[in-house]
């Protein structure tokens, strides 16, 4: 048997605009050094297969699965989390869509989904795809995904109903 | 304003949508210790012990066999019994392993990483016996056995509705009969956030254990029957909880040997389930097989339903033991008036993970079975299946109703009425293109026994545990007020409908309001927690009667500072007025005065400001209703889509009928996926092959079509407040009306659409037979 716990290595990563400095092993997945490293317990682990969605965070603009990607990849990174983004107190129009929609039950799945929402809203994604595709990354057991599709439509809507997301963000 | 019957935004969401909730694994400890679970990977042996003579890594505790059971003063409970049933309670570990997953031992490390580095170096050193997978081979002569001194594998066998000699005569004088077998897949609740759990002691000899479970009262009595702590000494806490549906109603071995491992070390540790283990060790659920006689007249009447059901349980009881099979055989009558309703039920042990509960329970699979049953009445009759259940209907005129089934006794209701309205939805669909898909609409009526339950009924049917609950209502001097309940929610919005039942009583804002629940320390004992859809039903009858004595205190104190007669007051706009006048008082001036204590009225000068009441209901509730939807399936590849999907339901009074809603969604999407895609698969060897999310297919977005659902308000005749339960009441009628409407799509093989889950292959095998 080799000795797995290899050697730890130091990587920064720039998480909701703070840069973190964190000691990492080779192996250590981004979702682990986010929430047990970083102290960011909002990105929730529901899987480590990548079936489910619930660890997804934006890294450097793009909507990814924390528990596929290892926390030296993303060194210098920028990563964008759920307890980022919106200021404190706040809600972004994603997550405010969620809410007045019932888009949420026991809430687990929910900061990944919002995740990869938030990134669709910056990417100039349609409605459409943001139900089909998007929401179709994700798995929720609670809601059977009624009143999460209201939430988008909703929020696409009061971005300006042309089919993008122009302004959408909070 | 009325609080009840507001569509109130959930006070739950902020923090889940911000990633501000607190889950199991978002706690912290100093000095937190992690687990991992070493685990049985063969299905049947003798257990000899752990070799960690590979084990080359720093741990701080590796806990096996010997160790475990030296520690374990007690055993898990059984808590639902059945006649016949040998297994009243199991020890943590044992002699022997029966599934594949099964905990046999905890190592303990500085991280989980290391901790898994060690399991992976341990081997379990197993005597391997020959196995059983199947159900009914495990009946069968020479069936491999699971447990020493048995004859074969019954669990326990039971009889449930009427006798065998009434039930034959009512098929004699019948015109006509059918038979046929349903097989019921196995599935599992699957919850987003697995099992997890943190076990803390401290230098007093107490222990804090912080978990994701439904019923942390129940937790806790069973912590302390095995650590021999005494209950008072534990405090169980269920922090914010990521869905549950039946799996996390109770303690779990391997949860137990987190506290063990605790306890030992005198260190906090935690252990978080990961979807491998929850695939495999995390109780599942249904798998039965029911073979079907259901007995009727050449004009649609029908007479007699038979049933000998088999229920796999895998190689231990569950928790709630042969409930499910017994709870499937009680409402199997569902909807209709029958003559004679039988059920011959057999729970077998197999070297299978255990099944347990799952939203629904057993009631689930008796909507399947009845329902499936009607539809293939009438059309082997040629009639249409909503006019064979309308003329056999319970009317409202005929409830309270007696089933079939004693002591199951309906309450109210117009179950006619429930299908005629999903009739008229149905109707209002858009015509399909024709884009050679196959089409069909089919059909579930079902009555829902909610809301467990009379306790003083628990023990004639073999339920160990009482099930009232009780409500602390207190208002601090500033006026606001802690609501103090023992269930336990895992997504359901109490924090939110429990408050507006109280601020209609209490004539308060909802945001004066803050419910507390879930911990051991702070709620009041509930045996039974959150499940059994009973949290408004029960828990919110007593929430009402707390807050409903609570206002009369505070009238009468009132009373006292306005120089009013008490029923003169009115409690709202958070004053106290006198009816029809414009004097009045503040509640809060109320409650500063209760506090300080002087000049109470007569009769109430105890002072201080709280209400407490312990509601034990004097009968379950029925909610009821009927599901419709419209299936296509493609020839080609024989994948079904559902397209179109109505519900009518009534719970009773609805409290937040957005939070009704979003449960029937959740609800119907987890009747469809175990109706067409979820299947725990086990190959010959009992080694389970659906170990991921990528193999055990639950419902994603494109599965699940929108639901319109239609709320009518029957308010039970006993719940105070009127509420009935209805959290199961959508994944127990969608399962049946699924599948019955790819069987109305098919209607050439419609009476072989009779398993589940109806996967692509599945149908297109029944529509492409093998020459």
């Amino acid at each position: 048997m080799t000795d797995l716990p290899g050697p730890t290595r130091t990587v920064t990563i720039r998480v909701d605009g703070t840069d973190r400095t964190l000691t990492v092993e080779g192996r250590t997945l981004l979702s682990d050094a986010l929430r047990h490293g970083a102290g960011l317990t909002g990105t929730h682990v529901a899987c480590e297969q990548g079936a489910c969605g619930a660890c997804t965070v934006v890294v450097d603009g793009r909507a990814v699965r924390s528990c596929l990607m290892l926390a030296v990849q993303a060194d210098g990174a920028e990563v964008a989390t759920v307890e980022g983004v919106a200021p404190a107190g706040a809600l972004h129009a994603v997550q405010e869509a969620l809410r007045t929609n019932h888009g949420l039950q026991c809430g687990f799945c929910t900061p990944g989904i919002v995740m990869s929402l938030v990134a669709a809203t910056e990417g100039g994604v349609t409605v459409d795809e943001a139900v089909d595709e998007v929401l179709g990354g994700h798995l929720c057991r609670c809601t059977g995904y009624v009143n999460i599709r209201a939430a988008i439509v909703d929020a696409w809507a009061r971005a300006g109903g042309g089919g993008t997301t122009a302004g959408v963000g909070a | 304003m009325t609080w009840v019957g507001q569509r109130l935004p959930r006070f739950e969401d902020p923090r889940l949508l911000t990633g501000r909730g607190r889950f199991t694994d978002d706690i912290e400890l100093p000095g937190l210790l992690h687990a991992a679970i070493v685990r049985s990977p063969v299905a049947h042996g003798t257990l000899l012990g752990l070799d960690t003579s590979e084990v080359d890594l720093p741990v701080a505790a590796v806990l096996g066999p010997t160790e475990l059971l030296a520690m374990a003063q007690g055993r898990l409970p059984v808590v639902w019994h059945m006649p016949g049933e040998f297994q009243h309670d199991r020890p943590i570990i044992g002699d022997r392993v029966r599934f594949v997953g099964e905990p046999v031992g905890v190592v303990v490390a500085d991280d989980r990483y290391r901790a898994e580095d060690a399991v992976d170096r341990i081997l379990v050193e197993v005597d391997e016996l020959p196995s059983v997978v199947d159900a009914r081979a495990a009946l069968e002569p020479g069936a491999p056995l699971l447990y020493d001194g048995r004859d074969d594998n019954v669990m326990c066998r039971f009889d449930v509705g009427d006798t065998a000699e009434h039930t034959d005569a009512v098929f004699a004088a019948a015109d006509e009969t059918l038979s046929f077998r349903l097989d019921i897949g196995r599935v599992m609740g699957t919850p987003m956030e697995p099992r997890g759990i943190i076990a803390a002691p401290d230098d007093d000899g107490r222990l804090t254990v912080w978990t994701s479970s439904q019923a942390p009262h129940a937790v806790r009595d069973a912590i302390a029957a095995i650590t021999g702590l005494a209950q008072h000494r534990i405090r169980v806490v269920a922090p914010d909880v990521g869905g549950g549906f039946g799996l996390k109603d109770h303690l779990y071995e391997d949860e137990v040997m987190v506290c063990l491992a605790a306890l030992h070390l005198g260190r906090p540790v935690k252990w978080i389930e990961d979807r491998y283990e929850a695939l495999v060790a995390t109780h599942q659920a249904r798998g039965e097989t029911v073979d079907v006689d259901v007995a009727f007249d050449r004009d649609g009447r029908l007479r007699g339903l038979r049933a000998r059901a088999v229920r796999n349980s895998g190689g231990y009881l569950s928790h709630f033991g042969g409930g499910p099979l017994f709870t499937l055989a009680g409402m199997l009558p569902e909807s209709y008036t029958w003559d004679a309703v039988r059920t011959e039920a057999t729970v077998v042990a197999t070297n299978t993970t255990p099944t347990g509960a799952y939203r629904g329970f057993g009631q689930t699979q008796a909507v399947f079975v009845c329902e499936r049953s009607v539809d293939l009445v009438a059309g082997h009759l040629g009639l249409d299946p909503v006019e064979v259940r309308r003329a056999n209907m319970i009317r409202p005129e005929q409830q309270p109703y007696a089933t079939r089934c004693a002591p199951v006794t309906y309450d109210n209701g117009d179950y006619a009425a429930a299908l005629d309205r999903a009739a008229e939805i149905a109707a209002g669909w858009p015509t399909p293109p024709d884009d050679g898909r196959r089409r069909g609409v089919g059909y579930a009526s079902y009555v829902h026994m909610a809301g467990v339950g009379p306790s003083q009924g628990n023990p004639h049917v073999g339920l160990d545990v009482g099930s009232w609950e009780s409500a602390i209502a207190r208002m601090e001097p500033d006026g606001t007020v802690r609501l103090f309940v023992g269930t336990s929610p895992q997504g359901q919005g109490h924090a939110t409908t429990f408050v507006q039942l109280a601020a209609d009583r209490l004539g308060i804002e909802p945001g004066d309001i803050e419910l507390v629940h879930s911990d051991t320390d702070r709620s009041p004992y509930s045996a039974y927690g959150t499940a059994a859809s009973r949290s408004i039903a029960v828990g919110g009858g007593a929430v009402v009667e707390a807050t409903s004595a609570l206002a009369d205190r505070i009238r009468k104190i009132a009373a006292e500072l306005l120089e009013a007669a008490p029923a003169d007051i009115v409690l709202g706009e958070r004053r106290a007025t006198v009816a029809g006048t414009n004097v009045s008082v503040t509640i809060a001036d109320v409650a500063r005065r209760a506090w300080q204590g002087w000049a109470l009225p007569e009769g109430e000068e105890m002072p201080g400001l709280e209400s407490r009441f312990a509601y034990d209901p004097k009968q379950y509730t029925f909610s009821y209703g009927t599901h419709v939807c419209r299936a296509a399936v493609d020839p080609d590849t024989g994948v079904a889509e559902i397209e179109q999907y109505g519900v009518v339901l009534d719970c009773g009074t609805v409290v937040n009928p957005t939070i009704v809603e979003g449960q029937v969604h959740g609800g119907v999407a987890q009747g469809l996926g175990a109706a067409l895609l979820e299947e725990i698969v086990v190959d010959d060897d009992a080694q389970p092959r659906s170990t991921t999310l990528l193999d055990y297919l639950l419902p994603v977005s494109a599965s699940v079509p929108d639901i319109e659902v239609v709320l009518t308000e029957t308010p039970s005749p006993f719940t105070p407040g009127g509420m009935k339960g209805m959290g199961e009441g959508g994944t127990n009628g969608s399962f049946a009306c699924v599948v019955n409407a790819v069987a109305a799509a098919l209607p050439e093989v419609a009476g072989q659409v009779t398993a589940t889950p109806l996967s692509p292959t599945r149908l297109w095998e029944l529509l492409h037979p093998t020459p």
